[in-house]
Formats: structure tokens, C-alpha cells, sequence
């Protein structure tokens, strides 16, 4: 029987009884040498891309928990004293420059 | 800060227009060096930067003066303590209690005495018998039995040196002695012997300080070599460094971190070779009081420590 195994589905090879002389085009493919070890680069290619992102992840969750612990405080309080700076300039300016006006009469 | 006391009188020839002298071409006069810093604060600045006092949980601090010498305090502490425990994971116990402290703050004389609802008490005592000799004392009770003890020290200090002799209870003794080489750099040595475990040790110092930086070294027999260098990059941010190897049990740590001192707070963070960083912050939310807040992440050992606490006066 040369009937050909569905397409998009996992079904079992097909039989192939002792006695017949040549298998299907498939059948020859699956159990060619180049296609076990194509298989086999597949899982580990799949197996090295999961420890990646796992060590990525791992490494990107240290880094932003030590930014966040290191640097957030660190940019907040150097954006308060630069407002902190502004507003005494302002000040200044305002108060300044009435009284030195007065000085000079 | 590196308190800098300025250098001695310079022995230049007798030159009445000394506009060609710069800071650069004064001879060092090596009769007439600074007093160097006490031997024990030898890592001063690196420890202020790189070593606050980070907490886990509640703390609460507050300072009543009564006179313009005496003051009471009081202070609520709430959070999990650690436990040493021989496996690798930490205990942690939580505990609270309240702490009752007075002190005596006189120019010749400190008394400082604090005692806690655990039934521990501390004491300290500094007395300047004259200008150059001083004695402090320093004590700690507590209820379980054989872990209380208590230390005198009896320091001189001289015209650029100073030493200093300690006696502890265990049999404890201890001589130091830091001395000023040049108007920037001392030498020091220390040596002890405790008793009680049948030890002694020796071990020598050095610093190099100027007007930017501070660079310390340490050596001691009982194996620990300490290095650590500050660096004033402003006046408001200094960077520090650490470096702490122990050659017989080959233990080594480095921490790099940062002190910002700005006009409403004060920022301290570190990160460590062992995976540690933590961060210290006290803000100053009104006058005479303080909002501190304290992280410390442990990387490798999967522990994390957040405290928040008021100071007030």
C-alpha cells in the first residue's frame, strides 16, 4: 500500500511489512542520518535558548533590583536639591533686588 | 569629613617678599607636624561612607535636652534580629523594645548611659584629666551570664603622636601608638593580648590624607590586611573604596560606594563583592527631625532588610 500518513498531524508511521522492497518517500526521510541529527540540534539549540533567557532573566531581575536600590534614590534627591536651588535663586532675585534698590537711594 | 589640621610653620630662609613662595616650595618642617588622628579612627571616613548603620523594621529615636549639658533619649526598636546560625540560612527572631538613654556632655567630661527592656546596659565614660591625657570607659551588662564586659582606655596624646593603653575585662590588654611622618602621612602600630583565649596579636597602620583623599592601610597578624581610599570629588560627594583580605582564611571582600551630602539629606549606597548592595537615606523632613530610611538587598544569600525610622531633635 503506498498510502501517504496525514499532513499537520502526529500519526505513527505507517507499517511497512517485512516483505516490501522499498518504503515511502517519508518514511525514508525520518530515518535518514542527517535528519536525526537535525533533530537532535533542534533540542539543543531549544535547551541552550531556555538556559539563556533564564540566566537573562536572573541577571536582568539583579541589575534592576540593585538600580533601583542604588541609583533611584540617588536621581530623586539630586532632582530636589536642583528644585531646591531654583526656588533659592528665585527667592533671592525677588528679595535681592528690592532691597539693594533701596540700599542705593 | 577629613578634618585637615593645616601644616607647621614652614622654615624658609628669612625672606621679607615671599610673593615667590608657593604652597609647593615651603619645606616641610618636621618639628612641627599635626597631631594625628586616634588610632582607632584610622578608617574614619571610609567607615562613614561605606558603613551606615542599616536596620531592618521600626526605629524611633527621640532626644529631649533638659540643660544645655544633659539630655535624655528614648527609642523604640521593632523588626526581625538576625540569629547566627551555623546552616546557611538565616534566623531571623522578631523582636521590640525600648531603649532609655542619658547624657552628660561636659568640654572635660561625657557620661552616656543607656538601658534597654531586655535588661542590657551600656555605659560609656570619657574624662580629659588635663590637655593631653584622657581616660574613657566603656561597659556592657546584660543578664545571661559571662557575656558582660567592660574596658578602660587611657590614651596620651603629644605633640604629633599619640598612644594609647587598654585594659578589658578576660585578661584583655592593648598598647597603640600612630605617629605623624610627614604633614600628610602617619605611621602607626598596635599590639594585644587577650587572656582568656590565650591570644596575641600585633599589627600596623598606615594613612595618607590631603585635602581630596584619604588613603588607609592595615596589616595585622591576626591575618586581616584592610585597605580603603576616599576620594572628595565635591563638597558634597565623596566616593569610597574597600578592600579586605584575610590571609589565613582567605577571605576576601571589596565595596565600592558613594556619600552624598546634600542640604535636606544625606545619601549613602554601596555595592559589594559578595553581592550585597544597600543604601542609606536621611531626609531632613523639618527641624531637628529626620526621616531615615535603610535597604540592604543580599544577592547571594536571597535576603532582604528594609527599615524606616524618625529622629527627632
Amino acid at each position: 500500500m503506498a498510502a501517504q500518513p496525514k499532513r499537520g498531524g502526529v500519526s505513527l508511521p505507517e507499517r511497512r511489512s517485512a516483505s516490501k522492497p522499498e518504503s515511502s518517500i517519508l518514511a525514508r526521510i525520518t530515518s535518514s542520518p542527517i535528519f536525526s541529527r537535525g533533530k537532535q540540534a533542534a533540542c539543543d539549540a531549544a535547551f541552550a535558548s531556555k538556559k539563556l533567557i533564564r540566566s537573562t532573566g536572573k541577571a536582568a531581575w539583579i541589575a534592576g533590583t540593585t538600580f533601583l536600590i542604588l541609583a533611584v534614590p540617588l536621581i530623586i534627591e539630586m532632582d530636589r536639591e536642583q528644585q531646591f536651588g531654583e526656588l533659592e535663586l528665585q527667592q533671592a532675585s525677588l528679595l535681592g533686588a528690592p532691597s539693594t534698590a533701596s540700599a542705593n537711594k | 569629613m577629613a578634618g585637615l589640621v593645616p601644616p607647621g610653620i614652614p622654615a624658609v630662609p628669612a625672606d621679607v617678599s615671599h610673593t615667590a613662595h608657593t604652597k609647593h616650595d615651603e619645606k616641610t618642617d618636621y618639628m612641627n607636624l599635626p597631631c594625628p588622628i586616634p588610632y582607632e579612627e584610622l578608617h574614619r571616613e571610609a567607615l562613614m561612607s561605606l558603613k551606615p548603620e542599616t536596620f531592618e523594621g521600626l526605629r524611633f529615636d527621640f532626644t529631649k535636652g533638659l540643660n544645655q549639658k544633659f539630655s535624655l533619649s528614648h527609642s523604640v526598636i521593632m523588626g526581625p534580629t538576625e540569629i547566627p546560625s551555623q546552616s546557611a540560612e538565616t534566623i531571623k527572631i522578631p523582636t521590640a523594645h525600648y531603649e532609655f538613654g542619658a547624657n552628660f556632655i561636659d568640654p572635660n567630661l561625657m557620661l552616656i548611659g543607656r538601658v534597654m527592656t531586655d535588661g542590657r546596659l551600656n555605659a560609656r565614660v570619657k574624662c580629659d584629666l588635663t590637655d593631653n591625657l584622657t581616660v574613657k570607659a566603656n561597659a556592657q551588662l546584660t543578664n545571661e551570664p559571662h557575656m558582660s564586659h567592660g574596658m578602660f582606655n587611657f590614651d596620651y596624646k603629644g605633640k604629633d603622636f599619640r598612644s594609647q593603653f587598654q585594659m578589658g575585662n578576660g585578661a584583655l590588654f592593648g598598647a597603640n601608638y600612630i605617629q605623624s611622618v610627614t604633614p600628610h602621612f602617619s605611621l602607626g602600630g598596635e599590639v594585644f593580648w587577650a587572656g582568656q583565649h590565650r591570644k596575641s596579636g600585633i599589627g600596623y597602620a598606615a594613612r595618607y590624607e590631603t585635602d581630596k583623599m584619604v588613603a588607609t592601610g592595615q596589616v595585622a597578624n591576626t591575618g586581616i590586611v584592610a585597605l580603603s581610599y576616599v576620594q572628595k570629588v565635591s563638597d558634597k560627594v565623596s566616593l569610597a573604596s574597600d578592600f579586605m583580605y584575610n590571609y589565613l582564611s582567605k577571605d576576601v571582600t571589596a565595596s565600592v560606594g558613594y556619600d552624598y551630602i546634600l542640604r535636606q539629606c544625606r545619601l549613602r549606597g554601596k555595592i559589594d563583592s559578595n553581592g550585597c548592595t544597600t543604601s542609606y537615606l536621611e531626609e531632613r523632613l523639618n527641624m531637628g527631625l529626620n526621616f531615615i530610611l535603610s535597604a540592604e538587598i543580599d544577592h547571594r544569600k536571597k535576603d532582604y532588610k528594609f527599615g524606616f525610622g524618625l529622629t527627632v531633635g
